[in-house]
């Protein structure tokens, strides 16, 4: 592996920060070399955010460069569309559809775009792409808010992932509180379930 | 978030995912700092936090300070005793402390005195993107400059180390990728830190420290011998070293900070022959290491965020060592941008077109390609939270002041509130600034104005301002949006929340008796969602001869939220009835985002609302019901 770059766009208090660092910190536990890049304060209050994360021997900067990111987890549409600047014909999409329209579209009056027209753009940098209803599992899980969660598990249980099932799901109990631990692994399997019986999705 | 006691672990070796924020506050605790201080302010604020979360298992003092200057005050008093010391702030922290540190520079230290300085190229978080870099240069302090997580560590402890040689206060400067990525580092052992020190009364202590002219004068001297002895410790410093040597020795490239990542990237992208010097150790600059490297080479590219501040020292040295060769960067040509933040794009164009060698990647197709699909992208900027007790004071403060007054305003969450449809917001600098140009306007207008200034924010740089108002009579409404805490930075407490960086109890100072202290003869606290109530309140300040100050006071509502979670309180939600019209009342006059339309009807984002119940008191059909569990 030369190196492995992830795009991860959301809108601020979807949990971006959390599931960066639970990648980060699986990729660092298999004893491989990372960045994850993370936007703290005023861009956190219900804005964009992006996180990135790479893992490779060579890597020094935290930032991914256009058209380089193996993975887009997007776990809002729009954001993802946002995104795609750093998306390429090989660059694999999970999305979540959960849709959190930004308040602009209701002061002018602009349409949330279907997702049929957001696929339709995705679809223009790369056909792989897989969609999750997080926020149904999420609440299957226990709570909404583990919804980040449930993307990482459809993540990994895409494969492409250069960090072993074991290592995220340490990183994952580490990084939650432990209180609310098994509700994440629920969250976890669930969002790994969903991309595994769905042949399509893999 | 991870367990912050990660950082205590007592075992050499072990490697770790930190950000750059933590691997300081692990630094600390290798260093053996005995007081921490800060004030919030990002990309700084996770080194006081982090502390603040351990200090008193680590066993050392650590305290949110009212601001940057008394920060470094407590700091410096104490490394004065011989206690090792560090202060942390953001960027433009700086200049509220630099009164300070510019003449300690002059009395120096005894215990080791680190100051951390987080620029913030791009302005994720700030009002500007000053290249503090220069405050070493001006203040002459030996200055340090990390480019990840590992060196952020090691840089704190050997920061420590050069403060101590030289009894003298050293700088600490990250930027916010440095601050906010997360990387590996390797532990080092644990310092235990010392508590107390002694203050030294000898013969000639006040000759030391108390800088009045006649004092002062030859210590002038004796701090430029200082900083002779510290360009020593720069050429011999293994964190300014050339990283890689170059085959033909035709190109040497120059950097340092995160701008050193970007540039190894793209030399690579590029495949560059060529010999990389890194700087860690930036002023004072290893003069004669950087002459040879410049004297070895035909062309030299300096590659460094925001200011040319190595490239114009590096042309001075040139001019003694290697008057021939050739430097690029950002003075003659600018190769490389002096606005915003770096990237390996941009570092990768800018060498690409320095060396006449085609890009590895064709970047105008995929923008052409990004640009179609982003189309009709709406925008999503930061906004206040649904919730937010500062929606509820704009939305009082415009009914009751309304368009035409003049709105200062200032550095917080509430500087949200220049977003469509709430407005108010016409002026914003610095820390504290709206109350001091609200004196200002209102002298030179004749039109009503109104200071937004938040808690933290007051007590930081507001009440200077607040005497002046009284004393020079300034017809001024200073409206304090107190929700309880310092929310934009993550919650740290102030002087106003009862609760200190060492997680104890205090008393809380009242803004209201701070202001009845200073002469203030209107001062109201209302809770902005009692809206009718905060109107009466609002109208008696304006109808006021002189300055008054009101307070809109209810609670941060992430905190409100998060203290819900934490006791397994059911979050309760808006919910729409049959009454409602579709008028748009509540989207026109609120913004909030847990109001959405869909096909023309009002609904409810269950996921982020949490029943402030203001929508409901503005709602004209009383369509609205609030506090129904979701």
């Amino acid at each position: 592996m030369k190196e492995f770059n992830i795009v991860l766009a959301g809108v601020g208090g979807q949990g971006t920060l959390l599931a960066a660092e639970i990648l980060g910190t699986a990729a660092l536990k298999e004893g491989l070399n990372v960045r994850v890049s993370e936007i703290h304060g005023m861009a956190q209050r219900g804005g964009a955010v992006v996180s990135t994360i790479r893992i490779g021997e060579k890597v020094l900067a935290t930032t991914v460069l256009e058209g380089q990111a193996d993975v887009l987890l997007g776990f809002e549409p729009l954001e993802t569309l946002r995104n795609l600047r750093f998306a390429s014909e090989k660059t694999l999409v999970v999305m979540s559809d959960e849709r959190i329209p930004p308040t602009e579209l209701s002061a002018k009056k602009m349409k949330y775009p279907s997702m049929e027209e957001v696929l339709a753009k995705i679809n223009r940098f790369t056909k792989n792409v897989i969609i999750i209803d997080t926020t149904e599992l999420a609440k299957e899980a226990g709570n909404i808010i583990t919804r980040n969660i449930v993307l990482l598990g459809a993540l990994a249980a895409t494969g492409k992932m250069p960090v072993k099932m074991e290592s995220l799901k340490e990183a994952l109990s580490e990084l939650v509180p432990a209180k609310h631990l098994n509700m994440n692994v629920k969250a976890f399997e669930l969002g790994y379930a969903c991309v595994r019986k769905s042949p399509s999705l893999r | 978030m991870p367990d912050l006691r990660v950082l205590l672990k007592d075992k050499l070796g072990e490697r770790v995912l930190l950000l750059g924020n933590e691997a300081i506050a692990r630094g600390i605790l290798e260093a053996g700092i005995g007081i921490v201080t800060t004030y919030p302010g990002t990309p700084a604020s996770e080194i006081g936090d982090s502390i603040s979360e351990i200090a008193a298992e680590a066993g050392l003092y650590m305290e949110y300070s009212t601001n940057e200057i008394v920060a470094v005050e407590v700091a410096a008093g104490a490394a004065n005793c011989g206690v090792r010391a560090l202060t942390a702030m953001k960027h433009v922290g700086l200049n509220v402390a630099s009164d300070m540190v510019m003449t300690l520079a002059y009395v120096g230290v005894r215990g080791g005195f680190v100051i951390v300085s987080a620029d913030d190229p791009e302005c994720y978080s700030s009002q500007n993107e000053q290249d503090n870099r220069f405050y070493a240069l001006l203040s002459n302090l030996p200055c340090l400059e990390p480019s990840n997580s590992q060196e952020a560590k090691d840089m704190t402890v050997s920061a420590i180390e050069i403060s101590e040689k030289l009894e003298l206060p050293v700088i600490l400067r990250t930027t916010t990728r440095v601050s906010h990525t997360r990387g590996p580092v390797v532990y080092g052992g644990l310092t235990k830190p010392r508590l107390k020190g002694e203050f030294v009364k000898d013969l000639d202590h006040v000759k030391r420290l108390v800088m009045v002219p006649a004092y002062s004068r030859p210590k002038h001297d004796v701090f430029l011998k200082k900083v002779e002895k510290a360009k020593e410790i720069s050429e011999t410093s293994p964190y300014n070293r050339v990283v890689r040597e170059g085959k033909s020795g035709k190109l040497g490239v120059i950097s340092s900070s995160s701008a050193y990542n970007y540039a190894v990237e793209a030399a690579d992208l590029l495949g560059l022959d060529a010999s990389i010097l890194k700087l860690g150790m930036t002023h004072p600059l290893p003069e004669k290491m950087i002459g040879k490297f410049l004297k070895k080479h035909e062309k030299i590219v300096v590659v460094e965020e925001l200011e040319p501040f190595l490239e114009m020292q590096i042309k001075s040295i040139a001019k003694d060592y290697a008057p021939n060769v050739e430097i690029y960067g950002k003075t003659k040509k600018s190769y490389f941008t002096r606005t915003g933040e770096l990237s390996t794009r941009t570092v990768l164009i800018g060498l690409a077109n320095i060396v006449g060698k085609e890009l590895p990647i064709d970047f105008s197709k995929i923008d052409a390609k990004y640009a179609d699909a982003a189309k009709e992208l709406p925008h999503r900027p930061p906004i206040l939270c649904a919730g937010c007790p500062h929606r509820a004071s704009f939305y009082v403060i415009k009914k009751v002041a309304g368009e035409k007054a003049v709105y200062p305003t200032d550095i917080g969450c509430y500087a949200l509130g220049i977003a469509p449809p709430l407005n108010v917001g016409d002026i914003l600098v610095c820390m504290g600034a709206s109350v001091g140009t609200a004196q200002g306007i209102s002298k030179a207008t004749s039109s009503d104005t109104v200071a937004i200034i938040g808690d933290s924010t007051f007590f930081h740089a507001g009440i200077p301002g607040l005497v002046n108002a009284v004393y020079n009579d300034h017809k001024v409404v200073i409206a304090v949006l107190d929700n309880l805490t310092t929310a934009m930075t993550g919650h740290q407490p102030h002087p106003g929340t009862g609760l200190t960086g060492m997680q104890t109890r205090s008393e809380k100072l009242l803004i209201e008796k701070v202001a009845e202290g200073c002469g203030v003869k209107y001062v109201k606290v209302v809770d902005p969602f009692n809206v009718k109530e905060a109107e009466t309140v609002l109208k008696g300040a304006l109808q006021h001869s002189g300055p008054s100050v009101v307070v809109f006071r209810a609670p941060c509502a992430l905190m409100v939220v998060r203290d819900k979670r934490r006791r397994g309180a059911e979050l309760a939600v808006c919910k729409i009835t049959d009454k409602c019209t579709d008028c748009m009342a509540c989207i026109k006059l609120l913004g909030c985002p847990a109001l959405v339309v869909e096909d023309g009807k009002v609904g409810i984002n269950e996921v982020l609302c949490v029943a402030c119940g203001l929508c409901a008191s503005v709602c004209p059909y009383d369509a609205i019901k609030c506090g129904e569990t979701g």
